[in-house]
């Protein structure tokens, strides 16, 4: 399938000079969908069953259907109910919904009132990066405006619908981005992730319930509401479909976030996309959706396209379709090193295996980085990789110990020429 | 009944019981660091894998599906479960490390990690014997480890506050003590600083860890990481025997056990009760050890010329206090029974002076008004206001007691706290003649003329009623100066072995005090006398209360041991406030 990505246009951050000012976002059709739901003929389930059908699967990289995910949420009791939206991105290698805050900030306000009303919630927090301190100030003008015009507020567009807004920055942990620490982060607390059950639906935000959904995701909604669920489950991959902000990165000529479709293949966007591979390098690897996906090799990514079910097939994940590329003369074990290194120093420190296998991983790729590891060292890893995988609270360790099974099963020879042999077997 | 199965066994249950809690309650064991049964369960550990699966039922009919043999279809869950987070539902299919391969090699594995940072300086951490990660080690834990690197290092010896020491190396993270200070205490001292495996628990910058409970995070600290400031490195675990007793510093009846080594009372640590005190115990109840060890009255003490005391025999302590009670009538004799000692104690005083003839018994209640709170500190000072109200003494006031005093000629003394804590000042006990019967050297029983030794709490068995009106008693846990067969006779029910006692081949007889219980002393007195009056041991004196004063109807030491206390019917928290 060959697919012209030159004709596609941009809606996700389409080409307006000053987006992200009020009136020109109002001038260029912004805010009509939330008009549209608030109007008569929209009520809430309605909304939620629009955004089912659309499929718009979850951007922050689990890939859970939206509208799905918003059906979970009790029926309103009287009490608060909160969105919480994930802007903490702090995956490495991902960096899409900065563009967003700093494009087009009000159809993710847009979309997140729209999700609101769907939801019938009282609050909605946007937790942002902490590092991003441009873009909070951003998002506190963009929101200020917002109310301002009266798309916040109490009785927003004389609907009776009433809503609250508010921005919170993080203060620089990875692991606020899982969600419930975000939601321990949003309370005030130390981010720790929660034991699930009970999830956010049932209790979230100060045991209330919650829905998460990620930056990019909300985004989406007001386009769904605008040009129909067909519209949107028609653009893409068909399992998988829509707009998707990629974020490329590593040794290409054009590293950026560039809009395009579900489904492209892989080699069209290193190639094409991205300008083709720096210095005219073949290339060796790729991580296709943020560091805790797993590494695919250059030489098998023929006929891989960017959507779950394709990647899946490859051995890898779309994640957060932030994609690393890396060339002929990257070190596969410096760079594993260097990821490990990253979730050693992110690890809450809450769960055993995590705490302490983290940084135990690290600590043998330093070894072996170092050229004084043995062959066994290898197996020790994998070995730890399955002490850790799915036997914590939270998804860090699987995250952490993803990328060294993967990494050391695919370029294995690499390592090896690393490692001595073995004085003795491992125990 | 809905039923579970674990390890093949089936077990009915109600409600909705936690797994961890339910195996554990039914003799069954898991291992397992972070969770606390008083405290939410964080399910941070990793520790107490098992493996869960619930019967597929038919959606229609709701039965459950069978295979082909006739047993249920169960469903496993994809990943092993925390059973400490885990609800119990009907039906559900449970296998532990005893029956699963999957689960033990879990545990191992989350054991090994543990295991990696750890100093496992076992052999000079004041936790071994006693830490359940040693245990659990030698349990489920590897034989050996594969971590070839350098391990993390934190901060030692860090002082959290006046009580309490951290080694934030030995520290695995479970967080009960950060839980505790905010889940218990209430006052959210403790949180948890850094990161992944440098972290650990700590204080805000420049804060102390002031919690008037903080000591009992030492307690729940499941390896050596917080230790107690007072008792780091004074005894081994396994050189202490350890008694079940009441505490003396309140009116709650705190449970206590305390942890004797050659006649020593080495520390004070609490015991489960749920219907007092919990698994907690105030830090200032701590520090009752020493009342036990240091500044005992060891020998009758006489005055001479003027304000001179010197050490007596025993029958020439006897002989005048004999005669001074000859020398006088009844009526001039004031007799004051104490609400720091036992309703043993103050019932024999009071039965052979009534007996002689006196008729009126007082005591001044130890009240400290604002002191306690809604957990297990209260105004009331003494252990046992309630049993010496219910024995018929009568409560007076600083002034009515002053104004008794001065007309009296001889004043019988239990409390040893008058002066000390200023009901009366020594000037007011300057005409009487003053018999004080003291466990501790006081400014009260230095004014005294004769003193007599009497033991303390951690010395013979007697019971106490606490502000809610709850009687429980104590057991001997030290020896006395002379072989006493009658308090041997109670202390073998309370030490677990005889370490230091008469009975052991490495008894110390340095750290004893010459004293007697006040009922031996007052069979002697009686006898003296020529009063009829004779006591046996303290478990008969309770079976006599019990049928001659009402409020202690059907109690008896039997009773106590086996209902872990017993509520009196009676006496409630109202009349202890009025």
């Amino acid at each position: 399938m060959a697919f012209d990505w030159k004709s596609y246009t941009p809606v996700i951050i389409p080409d307006i000079p000053n987006l992200h000012e009020i009136d020109v976002y109002v001038q260029n059709g912004g805010y009509e969908s939330l008009k549209k739901v608030l109007s008569n003929d929209w009520t809430p389930e309605s909304v939620v069953n629009e955004v089912k059908a659309a499929n718009i699967r979850g951007r922050g990289g689990a890939g859970f259907n939206a509208g799905l995910k918003w059906s979970f949420m009790p029926k309103p009791d009287g009490g608060p109910r909160y969105l919480a939206c994930n802007g903490d991105e702090s995956e490495p290698g991902t960096f899409k919904d900065r563009k967003i805050f700093e494009y087009n900030p009000h159809l993710f306000i847009e979309g997140a009132l729209i999700a609101a009303y769907a939801m019938q919630v009282t609050t909605i927090y946007v937790y942002i990066r902490g590092e991003y301190r441009s873009w909070i100030l951003m998002m506190e003008k963009a929101l200020k405006d917002a109310y301002d015009r009266g798309f916040i507020g109490k009785n927003v567009l004389g609907s009776g619908f009433d809503i609250e807004f508010h921005v919170t920055g993080g203060a620089g942990a990875y692991i606020c981005g899982e969600e419930t620490s975000m939601l321990e982060s949003l309370e005030g607390k130390r981010g720790y992730p929660r034991v699930k059950p009970p999830f956010p639906a049932q209790k979230g935000l100060w045991g209330r319930p919650t829905t998460i959904n990620n930056i990019e995701t909300l985004a989406c909604v007001p386009l769904v509401i605008k040009n129909g669920a067909d519209w949107f489950s028609g653009i893409g991959a068909e399992a998988h479909p829509g707009p998707v902000l990629y974020g490329i990165s590593g040794h290409v000529n054009r590293p950026g976030v560039y809009e395009l479709p579900t489904g492209i293949p892989v080699l069209t966007l290193i190639n094409e996309v991205a300008g083709g591979m720096r210095n005219d390098k073949k290339l060796k690897g790729l991580i296709p959706g943020g560091s805790s996906t797993p590494i695919l090799r250059g030489d098998s990514l023929e006929g891989v396209n960017m959507d779950a079910d394709s990647l899946r097939e490859a051995g890898s994940m779309m994640g957060t379709a932030g994609m690393i590329v890396m060339d002929e003369d990257t070190d596969m074990v410096e760079m594993l090193w260097r990821i490990s290194h990253f979730y050693h120093h992110e690890s809450c420190g809450q769960c055993t295996p995590c705490r302490e296998g983290t940084g135990w991983l690290e600590k043998i790729l330093i070894k072996i980085k170092n050229g004084d590891g043995e062959i066994r060292d290898l197996d020790l890893l994998i070995d730890l990789c399955s002490q850790m995988e799915g036997r914590t609270i939270c998804a860090l360790a699987d995250a952490a110990a993803w990328p060294v099974r993967y990494t050391i099963d695919r370029f294995r020879d690499e390592f090896e020429a690393r490692c001595k042999q073995s004085t003795y077997a491992l125990a | 009944m809905p039923e579970i199965f674990i390890d093949g066994e089936r077990y009915e249950f109600e409600g909705k019981p936690k797994l961890l809690q339910f195996i554990l309650d039914n003799g069954k064991e898991v291992p397992f660091f972070c969770y606390h049964p008083e405290m939410s369960a964080p399910a941070n550990c990793r520790q107490c894998y098992v493996k869960v699966g619930t019967p597929v039922q038919n959606r229609e009919n709701g039965e459950y599906e069978l295979d082909e043999d006739g047993k249920r279809v169960i469903r496993w869950f994809p990943k092993m479960q925390t059973s400490c987070s885990t609800e119990i539902t009907d039906g559900m299919v449970v296998l532990t490390q005893e029956t699963s391969e999957e689960v033990a090699r879990a545990q191992k594995d989350t054991m090994e990690l543990i295991l990696i940072n750890h100093p496992l300086d076992c052999p000079i951490c004041d936790q071994a014997g006693e830490c359940p990660l040693q245990i659990q080690t030698y349990k489920y834990g590897p034989e050996g480890s594969r971590f070839e690197v350098k391990k993390v290092h934190k901060p030692k010896r860090v002082e959290l506050g006046p009580r309490v020491t951290l080694d934030a190396e030995r520290c695995i993270n479970c967080t009960r003590c950060v839980r505790f200070t905010e889940e218990i205490s209430g006052t959210h001292q403790l949180t948890i600083s850094s990161r992944g495996d440098k972290n650990y628990p700590i204080t805000a910058p420049g804060m102390e860890f002031d919690d008037p409970y903080s000591v009992n995070t030492v307690d729940i600290c499941p390896v050596g990481a917080l230790t107690s400031t007072d008792f780091r490195f004074k005894a081994r675990v396994w050189e202490m025997n350890q008694t079940p007793s009441i505490d003396i510093t309140g009116g709650k009846g705190t449970n206590v056990d305390l942890w004797v080594r050659d006649n020593i009372v080495m520390r004070l640590t609490p015991r489960f009760n749920a219907e007092v005190n919990s698994h907690w115990m105030p830090d200032a109840a701590r520090d009752a050890y020493k009342l036990f060890n240091e500044n005992r009255v060891s020998r009758p003490t006489i005055k001479v010329d003027g304000d001179n005391q010197v050490k007596t025999s025993w029958n020439n302590a006897l002989e005048t206090f004999a005669e001074t009670l000859e020398g006088v009538k009844p009526k001039d004799v004031l007799v004051i029974g104490s609400a720091h000692a036992s309703v043993e104690e103050n019932y024999s005083l009071m039965k052979v002076f009534s007996t002689w003839g006196v008729n009126d018994y007082y005591f001044v209640p130890d009240v400290k008004e604002e002191f306690g709170d809604d957990f297990l500190l209260t105004d009331d000072q003494a252990p046992n206001t309630n049993g010496v109200k219910a024995l018929g003494f009568t409560a007076q006031s600083t002034d009515e007691i002053k104004a008794a005093i001065k007309s009296a000629k001889v004043v019988v003394l239990l409390d040893g706290t008058f002066i000390d804590r200023e009901v009366i000042s020594s000037k007011d006990i300057k005409k009487p003649y003053v018999i004080n019967l003291a466990t501790n050297q006081t400014e009260t029983s230095i004014a005294a003329d004769l003193v007599i030794p009497i033991t303390c709490i951690a010395e013979h068995a007697a019971s106490y009623v606490n502000v809610d009106g709850r009687i429980q008693r104590s057991f001997p846990a030290k020896e006395t100066k002379y072989t006493h067969r009658k308090l041997d006779l109670e202390m073998s029910e309370g030490r677990l072995d005889r370490h230091g006692t008469n009975f052991d081949n490495w008894v110390n007889e340095d750290n004893k005090i010459d004293c007697t219980p006040v009922w031996e002393f007052m069979n002697d007195l009686s006898k003296r006398l020529g009063l009829n009056s004779e006591f046996g041991i303290s478990r008969e004196i309770m079976d006599e209360i019990a049928s001659s004063v009402s409020a202690f109807d059907g109690v008896s030491y039997e009773r106590m041991d086996n209902e872990n206390g017993i509520q009196l019917t009676g006496i409630s928290k109202e009349e202890v406030s009025a």
